[in-house]
């Protein structure tokens, strides 16, 4: 995994698991990978997995069972979009705003743009 | 856990040591044995093809090229030894093994002291009665026994029956041990050009000691008379008092050397 | 797991290299050791190892002084120089004259290593390049499951794949009863898998500092312009790469060569921060 510049990598991890989340490649009551096993994975310290896991239960994403490991909770999808939500508008909608602002694009035009947008990704 | 002394970790550093100092240990050996087996072969060559008859002479070779070349040989070794702490990225893993310094000190006595002596001792004698066996089956009918001393015999019991006084034998013992000791400890005590420095250091050494004791002997006893009667104590045997006391001389600057040596390599940094 | 205390030392008496040193590391942890050339970094932590001996001041490592060089420390102490030296011999004949030196000695993992590292078994070891026996070193180091792992350079002299293979096989290597210090003039290669920042500057540590703490004082970003706040900046293509206060609690990413700079810049004003 490529890690990007601008974001802790402990935040970075815990959107790669949201995404394997919503992707489906890790359902409901799936084992998640070890912290262990996940900082083999990306190259990282454990203790920077083990950061992101305790965010992830916070967020009521994952779950500890005691012995056993962590494993994706009963809304988990949910939990993710409300996370990736809260994500989304404080951190990337201010940049969004911004240039919207600089570049003098009016609300009507977007709401065009957004609405063809989502007719040619998400109704085919 | 025994942190000074473990049997079962000695024998483990004496392998390990092995796999690194054996192959020099065994080369230098072979070429001991080469330059033994030249020399005799040289010398005896026309008596051992029947060209020249037997003499006493013939085989006075045999001393020197001992003693020489004895002394070169554990020599060479001693002051390799440690040699190689005088390598940083050497020294860093030697000095790191999970063994005691103690046992280090202990695996250099084992490999310079007591394996060198005994190994040379034992590829001279061999190769020595190879000779001297061909030797007696060439001159079969020599008459030994009217040319007393002039009987082809084993160098080493030839040595120590020649060396007279008989009484010396245990310094002749002691002192590989006094010799190897000295070469160990320069081994350690110089980061490069061991042999040479530790060559010109004895040399030094013994020079001064020697001017002193001479100096100091001189002003003690010159015009004085030893005075030998009503002595207190009474001297049976003065070549045995002497033998004790040099022994004991030799044995106690063995020690200190080897404490020595010991300290530095305690005390070795990187 | 290490306790350093007012440690002086020095290679001649009148200059010293570390003046009054204290520090404390623990288990369960990846230290990064930085510092400028010659600042002492490789001095460190062969004072740790016990290879040279301090002026004065104390010094422990799991309740052992290292100087001594006992068999039950330097049974739990891998150390991997920046240069060292191997016989040459094969690698099997080498593991069995050193491994049994090291009761915790796993012979499976150490397979598993090799095999990660991509070394072929029963080479001889005059044979192989550099970067493989620093391999090996690494495999066979990390074999004796030793407490305390100290690494002097590590991943110098390997190949981009074996860095990458370097630093899965260091974040399968740290467990909860183990300290790993790693010192490095290559901060990318490892910026990743360090937790805790140690920096040697000018006879002392200039930062400790886990990169959680790091990151909850001080923001790493990009500006536009240059402001009051900012305590280190370089320039770069749209604008410039700075280090400030971190006071909107923002989760920025730990630039290690930016960090590493701005501690050699203005320590004054990064000191007050971190205490």
């Amino acid at each position: 995994m490529e890690f990007r510049d601008n974001k802790a990598i402990y935040l970075q991890i815990a959107e790669y698991v949201c995404e394997h989340i919503l992707l489906g490649k890790w359902k409901t009551d799936d084992k998640v990978p070890s912290v262990r096993e996940l900082a083999v994975e990306l190259e990282v310290n454990p203790n920077t997995v083990m950061r992101t896991y305790e965010l992830l239960q916070n967020k009521n994403i994952i779950t500890n069972k005691r012995g056993i490991g962590f494993f994706v909770a009963d809304d988990a999808i949910t939990q993710v979009k409300a996370y990736r939500k809260t994500q989304f508008m404080d951190d990337e909608l201010p940049v969004v705003f911004r240039n919207v602002y600089l570049l003098n694009i009016k609300f009507d035009e977007l709401e065009a743009r957004y609405n063809t947008f989502v007719k040619e990704n998400f109704n085919p | 856990m025994n942190n000074t002394f473990n049997i079962q970790r000695f024998g483990l550093l004496l392998k390990r040591q092995w796999l690194e100092f054996g192959k020099i240990y065994l080369i230098t050996l072979g070429v001991a044995a080469g330059v033994i087996i030249a020399f005799y072969g040289f010398s005896l060559y026309g008596l051992l093809i029947g060209e020249r008859d037997f003499s006493a002479r013939a085989l006075n070779f045999r001393e020197p090229l001992f003693l020489i070349f004895g002394f070169l040989f554990i020599t060479v070794i001693a002051s390799s030894y440690f040699a190689h702490l005088g390598q940083k990225p050497k020294a860093i893993i030697d000095l790191l093994i999970p063994a005691s310094t103690f046992e280090k000190f202990l695996a250099g006595l084992f490999f310079t002291t007591i394996l060198s002596s005994v190994a040379f001792l034992l590829i001279f004698f061999s190769i020595d009665l190879a000779f001297v066996s061909k030797l007696r089956s060439v001159f079969p009918d020599w008459n030994f026994t009217n040319m007393i001393g002039t009987k082809p015999e084993s160098m080493i019991i030839y040595f120590f029956n020649e060396n007279k006084p008989k009484e010396f034998t245990s310094i002749y013992l002691i002192v590989p041990f006094f010799i190897t000791s000295i070469f160990l400890l320069g081994s350690i005590y110089f980061n490069k050009y061991h042999y040479i420095k530790t060559t010109i250091a004895v040399m030094i050494f013994s020079g001064i000691w020697g001017y002193i004791i001479v100096n100091t002997a001189e002003l003690v006893f010159k015009g004085r008379v030893a005075i030998y009667r009503n002595s207190s104590i009474e001297v049976d045997n003065p070549k045995l008092w002497a033998e004790i006391g040099i022994f004991c001389l030799i044995l106690l600057l063995t020690a200190i050397i080897w404490r020595i040596t010991y300290q530095r390599l305690k005390e070795k940094e990187v | 797991m290490i306790k350093i205390n007012d440690l002086n030392f020095g290679y001649s008496k009148h200059k010293l290299l570390f003046k009054n040193l204290s520090m404390q590391l623990s288990n369960g942890h990846i230290y990064g050791l930085l510092g400028k050339n010659g600042a002492g970094k490789s001095t460190l932590l062969k004072n740790l190892a016990g290879l040279v001996y301090a002026q004065s001041g104390t010094l422990e490592v799991l309740g052992y002084n290292p100087a001594k060089r006992q068999p039950a420390l330097l049974q739990q102490i891998c150390f991997i120089p920046e240069e060292f030296y191997l016989p040459s011999v094969k690698i099997d004949a080498y593991v069995k004259a050193n491994a049994a030196f090291y009761p915790n000695f796993d012979h499976a993992y150490f397979a598993t290593l090799l095999a990660e590292f991509d070394i072929p078994v029963g080479q001889k070891l005059i044979n192989m390049s550099y970067g493989q026996k620093k391999k090996l070193i690494i495999a066979f180091g990390l074999a004796t499951n030793a407490k305390l792992i100290i690494m002097d350079e590590p991943t110098n002299g390997l190949d981009i794949p074996s860095k990458a293979q370097f630093r899965k096989i260091m974040a399968s290597a740290l467990t909860e009863d183990r300290c790993i210090i790693i010192s490095t003039h290559q901060v990318r290669d490892l910026d990743n898998l360090i937790d805790t920042v140690i920096m040697v500057d000018e006879n002392s540590i200039a930062l400790k500092a886990s990169v959680e703490e790091i990151t909850n004082k001080l923001c790493f970003k990009r500006v536009k312009e240059m402001d009051d706040t900012i305590i280190y900046a370089e320039p770069s293509m749209a604008g410039y790469n700075a280090v400030m206060p971190n006071f909107h609690q923002e989760d920025s990413k730990l630039d290690l060569e930016l960090l590493f700079n701005a501690v050699l810049a203005e320590k004054n004003k990064l000191k007050p921060i971190f205490n």
